[in-house]
């Protein structure tokens, strides 16, 4: 295939020099986190892992991903045996550093191949476009301000999810997809986000007839069943052997902190607590009650509960709620039409509804979104008319991750050079859409990306309505 | 930014299928010059910049270019500055720093005799201007950071991020908009498509040597080699008063910029020589120079002046008796202390006297020149220093004679990049009191002929990039010094694969068609060459020195380099006479294909 340059190898060369060289960077205490994992895999037995609490940074990911931080203590081990003691906290030492940059940069390979069979397994006429989504998202500055500055594994995780959407595509690798996906479920519980639409994805697809709703395929049933049982058997067995599951559970899914992260992820949520401190002002003059309490102790980019003085508090439930029903749109599209295209649209919109309607949604989640859809952004133009204002605003969002003035400069010219850059790109690519337009979002949408760079919080909820709209229009 | 995304209700284009499948819609709609374009990108640099072949107008990829080489030089600044946290002298970082603190704090009739122990000023008047502006803007964000006496050896990380960005502001001020001006020029000179001219000006500005040592390792070479590449650009165009505006203030910005000068002065001169003798145009450069050195010399003069009217003394610390002048000292006792003119003499003294410090020996530290790589052989110290200074003196003229005779008898405009080069190789090899980063000034005008016709052929690639990563070698030992490692490895392999280089690739290396005789030597030169610099970094990197010989790795890399540079010298000098047509008639054949 002519082409397709530059490779996608030629690009991961390039942005490594750049990594590498991003090396002395600011790290978030996300740094010492993974230090203090690689730690506590390392010199603790199984059964201390999760009650191990030395370091308040607590192991709070799922069994798979603290195999992964013990494989990568075992080379810790080689490069300075001192970052492995789990009293030894914020322990900086330069090979630390490296070594755990460098890990990440490593482990990143598994996005660079999966990203190469995206690009394999595209029909031939949309290999230009899908070279060009997978060198925006191998290139992406989500994951380079996340990973590479604050610290994360993303790159890993993103591989091995795309890897899996990959294998979604054939028929013949709709298991091996269904079972990495239990896999990475089991490595970073986020990505139940989008499991509904694998559910109803390998449901419809792989597990009933694609004539009738009503012909099961017992056999592809027992095997995902069986397969899908095995990977959380090997993953939670021996933890529920030692009754060790709602100590497990409760390092996974820590309710007890707020609504909102302690920085607000641009969501609804961030717009209702937004509104209910403005009503504190509003209120006496409507007459309505305010909550004196709720005043004083509204977080403030604290780490904790948010309470409201006006509107009425949210539950956990109702976000549970209102979280699934917007994820049960695309999904009931996707029980009909189980298509690879719709159950990549579906998994965005999961991401999406999950982002928008979560519980304490981290900023850092917006990647569930922007990935998956950069996947599809270039499917056609009205696409990429709601992906456009989504990379605008998603990764502006990311910026207050970083708030060190060395590192001002890469975040914001480094985000503006990858939007110029693919929006150009994708520009030139899109095909025209074969459906009929919607006149008014298209102009919201447009008014959106012109602006969005400094309004990021009103931005991905206009969009999602325009991405249901859009998508949805002609359907 | 490039405009504002299209509005999705323009025309739409449809992806058009060709039997092969692929949307041809962005591919080169450029059928007539196809012919110009290989099929498929030689080297990753190429491959980088393919999809822009088809954009007619550079304004769509400069930005991007820009963007990103100013990406890498801002992350390669995250790493340390040479002398961070290393008393009691510090280094390069701490001089530079201080000039802001003596040229904003002090008088200026006192910036050329200030404390001169401890980073006295010791470069021409434009730098201590710029770091007098420097120093004014950085004031007004943290007055500490240039407070008299207080703020030596400061080591603020914000300070750190304002003097970074000082480096990047003065090169994207000045290097960059030369650069871009320059190539375009050339390209258009020589009847090189943009496409091309993008992919030299991308390796121009990600030249290794030049991040590392200004946006590193930190310095302001990048502004001195900008006027000088705004001098050539200026060439190009046949400005020549021009020309000698920015060579001018060149030299008054670093005075290693007399490097050029012969090579320049001899094409000048040139000029007003052939074809026939133009006594206006010399005249009119004969001014201009004149006057853009009284220019840049004024403010020193007349701040000299009006500080002795206010009674500020410039040696406070001779509390009103007087000196004697630094050079011509034997006749200083002629002079009328209390004229008033006499400020004058006394600051134009001292200025050339710690701009030119004749003083010191034939060289200090360990450099990649001849003389340092001869002195392994024999002991140079045993030989009277006189004789030493003579000796180098007469071989760089010898060095650079040649070319500059070449450039006289033909003053081309496109022969002068390597004619610079040439004399610069020439300076760096054979003068005295060579730093390891002048290399940067030969590096500069060869590695702008990538810009120029078959500037990025295979031949041409491999001679400039050969002569680059020998010269980021050399400075090993340098960077190393101050844990530069890393940055050091990064920037100069990734230069190397970006332009299809050992040790990334040997493709330079394939000869297409009948191989000769010539390409064999090069590539026989070049590989012996890396394999030793690949060598001595594992031995560096794994063996300790043997006992009584520290130095010995060190010692190693200076002859390898030498030799190196060398040949890079002799290459100029043989592309410059072969390009120059000198040689045009019975056995030039066998030079020409060298050079293609």
């Amino acid at each position: 295939m002519a082409d397709l340059y530059p490779s996608i190898a030629q690009c991961a060369v390039v942005a490594t020099a750049f990594k590498v060289l991003l090396f002395p960077a600011y790290k978030s205490t996300d740094f010492e986190v993974h230090r203090n994992w690689l730690a506590i895999t390392n010199s603790l037995p199984v059964q201390e892992w999760y009650y191990e609490k030395t370091s308040e940074w607590t192991l709070d990911y799922p069994p798979f991903f603290a195999a992964f931080e013990w494989i990568l203590s075992q080379f810790a081990k080689l490069v300075d045996p001192e970052m492995l003691k789990v009293y030894n906290l914020e322990y900086d030492s330069w090979q630390t550093v490296y070594f755990q940059r460098a890990s990440v940069i490593v482990t990143e390979l598994v996005l660079v191949y999966a990203l190469h069979l995206f690009v394999q397994s595209a029909p031939l006429a949309f290999r230009r476009p899908s070279h060009a989504a997978a060198l925006s998202i191998l290139l992406s500055p989500g994951l380079l301000i996340i990973d590479h500055i604050h610290f994360q594994y993303n790159g890993f995780l993103y591989g091995l999810l795309i890897l899996s959407l990959v294998l979604a595509r054939k028929k013949s690798t709709l298991l091996a997809s269904g079972l990495l996906f239990a896999v990475l479920l089991c490595l970073k519980h986020i990505y139940l986000y989008l499991a509904p639409a694998y559910f109803v994805y390998l449901l419809r697809a792989y597990c009933l007839g694609s004539k009738s709703i009503f012909h099961i395929r017992f056999g592809n049933a027992f095997k995902l069943g069986t397969g899908i049982i095995a990977v959380f058997g090997v993953a939670f067995g021996p933890f529920v052997y030692w009754g060790q599951i709602p100590q497990l559970l409760s390092r996974l899914f820590p309710f007890s902190r707020g609504l909102c992260h302690a920085y607000w992820a641009p969501n609804i949520w961030a717009m209702y607590s937004f509104t209910d401190r403005v009503l504190i002002y509003v209120a006496p003059r409507l007459g309505l009650a305010v909550n004196q309490d709720a005043v004083n102790s509204v977080t403030r980019g604290l780490v904790g509960d948010t309470s409201f003085a006006v509107l009425p508090e949210i539950t956990a439930r109702t976000t549970f709620i209102l979280t699934l029903f917007f994820q049960a749109v695309p999904l009931i599209k996707l029980f009909f039409d189980p298509t690879w295209d719709t159950f990549m649209g579906a998994v965005t919109l999961c991401g999406y509804a999950s982002f928008l309607f979560g519980w304490h949604v981290h900023e850092k989640a917006i990647l569930l979104v922007i990935i998956p859809f950069s996947l599809i952004a270039l499917k056609d133009r009205r696409y990429l008319g709601a992906f456009r204002p989504l990379a605008v605003a998603g990764h502006v969002s990311l910026f207050p991750l970083l708030f060190t003035a060395a590192e001002f400069p890469i975040k914001t010219v480094y985000t503006i050079f990858w939007l110029v850059l693919f929006l150009l790109a994708f520009d030139r690519l899109a095909p025209a859409s074969r459906r009929l337009r919607i006149f008014l979002f298209d102009r919201f949408s447009l008014s959106v990306a012109s602006d969005g760079m400094g309004e990021d919080i009103r931005v991905p909820t206009a969009n999602v309505h325009e991405f249901l709209l859009g998508g949805w229009g002609g359907g | 930014m490039a405009g504002p995304p299209p509005s999705p209700h323009k025309p739409r284009r449809k992806a058009k299928k060709t039997s092969n499948g692929s949307d041809v819609s962005s591919a080169p709609a450029t059928a007539g010059r196809s012919s110009s374009f290989p099929s498929r990108p030689a080297y990753p640099l190429a491959a980088f910049l393919w999809p822009a072949r088809s954009s007619l107008s550079q304004w769509e990829i400069l930005p991007l270019i820009l963007i990103a080489v100013g990406l890498f030089r801002w992350a390669a600044g995250l790493w340390g500055y040479s002398g961070f946290q290393n008393p009691p002298m510090y280094g390069d970082y701490e001089a530079q720093r201080h000039w802001m603190e003596i040229t904003t704090q002090l008088p200026i009739s006192q910036w050329y005799f200030h404390e001169l122990e401890w980073w006295g000023l010791d470069y021409p008047p434009l730098t201590a201007y710029h770091s007098w502006l420097l120093g004014k803007i950085g004031g007004i964000i943290d007055p500490s950071w240039f407070a008299l006496y207080t703020s030596r050896g400061l080591d603020d990380p914000i300070l750190k991020i304002f003097m970074r960005a000082t480096v990047i502001v003065s090169e994207y001020l000045i290097f960059v908009p030369a650069a871009v001006i320059f190539v375009r020029r050339l390209s258009k000179l020589q009847d090189v498509n943009t496409w091309n001219s993008s992919i030299a000006l991308t390796a121009i500005l990600m030249q290794p040597g030049i991040i590392l040592i200004d946006h590193v390792h930190f310095q302001y070479n990048t502004v001195m080699l900008g006027l000088v590449l705004a001098g050539m650009s200026s060439v190009l165009a046949g400005r020549f008063m021009w020309s000698c505006v920015f060579f001018v203030a060149a030299l008054g910005f670093k005075q290693m910029a007399l490097y050029y000068a012969p090579a320049m002065f001899a094409y000048l001169l040139g000029v007003c020589i052939w074809p026939r003798i133009n006594i206006a145009r010399f005249l009119g450069i004969a001014l201009v120079t004149l006057a853009s050195f009284a220019v840049l010399l004024l403010p020193i003069f007349l701040g000299a002046l009006y500080d002795s009217y206010r009674g500020i003394d410039a040696r406070p610390d001779l509390f009103g008796h007087a000196a004697p002048l630094p050079i011509f000292t034997e006749y200083s006792f002629r002079l009328d202390h209390q004229a008033w003119y006499y400020p004058i003499i006394q600051q134009a003294a001292q200025v050339v006297h710690r701009v030119f410090p004749f003083a010191r020996g034939l060289f200090e530290d360990k450099v990649a020149n001849f003389w340092c790589a001869l002195n392994v052989i024999v002991k140079l110290r045993q030989y009277p220093s006189e004789l030493l200074q003579r000796a180098s003196l007469l071989v760089t003229l010898a060095s650079i004679t040649p070319p500059c005779l070449v450039i006289f008898v033909k003053p081309r405009k496109d022969l002068l990049p390597i004619a610079l080069a040439t004399t610069a190789w020439g300076f760096f090899l054979f003068s005295f009191q060579v730093h390891e980063k002048s290399v940067l000034l030969p590096l500069m005008p060869m590695t702008a002929l990538l810009a120029g016709k078959h500037g990025l052929s295979k031949n041409s690639r491999a001679w400039i990039g050969f002569a680059n990563l020998l010269g980021v070698w050399t400075m090993f030992p340098l960077l190393q010094r101050v844990d530069l490692r890393i940055p050091y490895y990064v920037l100069s392999l990734l230069w190397a694969y970006l332009l299809g280089l050992p040790p990334t690739s040997l493709s330079v290396y394939k000869q297409d068609g009948h191989p000769t005789w010539t390409g064999f030597a090069t590539t026989t030169v070049h590989i012996l060459t890396y394999v030793a610099m690949g060598a001595w970094h594992l031995a560096e990197a794994f063996l300790s020195p043997p006992h009584g010989k520290p130095d010995l790795w060190v010692v190693i890399n200076v002859g390898i380099g030498a030799v190196g540079f060398g040949i890079c010298y002799l290459w100029c000098l043989g592309s410059l006479v072969v390009e120059s047509g000198l040689l045009d008639g019975s056995k030039s054949g066998k030079r020409k294909a060298k050079s293609q």
